[in-house]
């Protein structure tokens, strides 16, 4: 198990007031944490449309990451909901 | 030497987007094309009244992906040429500019080719997001385009426009 934070955005960020939340993630994979959060979510914000994260990806600094990717070593992601720029 | 492209997030508190600044930066004595985008917020959507929208962004990975972006439309349409992409953070009101694009190049195609071709990349693939605020008091955070398809796979592929369009309009303020 390891500690993750993940940097909410978009519609996550109404989630907490800090705009990130952590979490114990069971595995090194992007995959890993997506799956810990699938079910952390429904359990922690029972009114938050969960689902949303099967259409969200995740990202470092520098990239969106794919699921097989490793996680970061420093711990931290963010979690890209569907962009809307412009 | 002078950098051929830039990009930068604008804190609309601190200061807006000057489309003047992206033609100047785009203009080049060799140049006899400019193309500008200018994307403002609009007073109506989807039959609601808008009084304004928050712009979220993912800034470090913004800029990155504005680097990349401005690459590829430089390869694609370069090498004479200039680009420009300004986007704003931050709470704005209507007829304020959420972004500007602009690009120069010796000949008119090219301009406008490239000032297309980023604008589109900046809206489908940057971490920028936005909620509309309605003039009933509520907030709803818009859902475009899901950047997924570079690492996973929805769970029901293909119903992504229809079920972010309902995850949409199912919250609330």
């Amino acid at each position: 198990m390891r500690e993750m934070t993940v940097q909410l955005f978009g519609a996550f960020s109404e989630l907490d007031a800090a705009r990130e939340i952590r979490l114990q993630v069971s595995g090194d994979r992007v995959a890993d944490l997506r799956s810990a959060l699938r079910d952390l979510l429904p359990t922690r914000w029972p009114a938050f449309r969960a689902g949303l994260l099967e259409y969200s990806a995740f990202a470092d600094q520098q990239r969106v990451l794919r699921d097989q990717d490793a996680l970061p070593e420093d711990g931290r992601v963010a979690i890209l909901p569907p962009v809307s720029g412009g | 030497m002078q950098r051929q492209d830039t990009w930068k997030i604008v804190e609309r508190e601190r200061d807006a987007i000057d489309p003047a600044e992206g033609i100047g930066f785009v203009s080049d004595p060799g140049f006899g094309g400019i193309d500008v985008f200018i994307g403002k917020v609009r007073d109506l959507n989807q039959g609601r009244a808008v009084l304004g929208i928050s712009y979220d962004l993912f800034d470090p990975l913004v800029l990155a992906e504005f680097e990349r972006l401005v690459a590829e439309v430089r390869a694609a349409h370069g090498p004479l040429l200039k680009l420009y992409v300004a986007h704003a953070k931050g709470r704005l009101a209507v007829g304020d500019v959420a972004v500007v694009v602009a690009a120069g190049s010796p000949h008119r195609d090219e301009a406008f080719k490239a000032c297309r071709a980023l604008i589109e990349a900046v809206k489908h693939r940057s971490p920028i997001w936005k909620q509309e605020h309605y003039e009933g008091g509520d907030s709803v955070w818009s859902e475009g385009c899901s950047l997924c398809e570079l690492g996973h796979e929805p769970a029901t592929p293909g119903a992504l426009t229809a079920d972010a369009a309902a995850a949409t309009a199912a919250r609330g303020p």
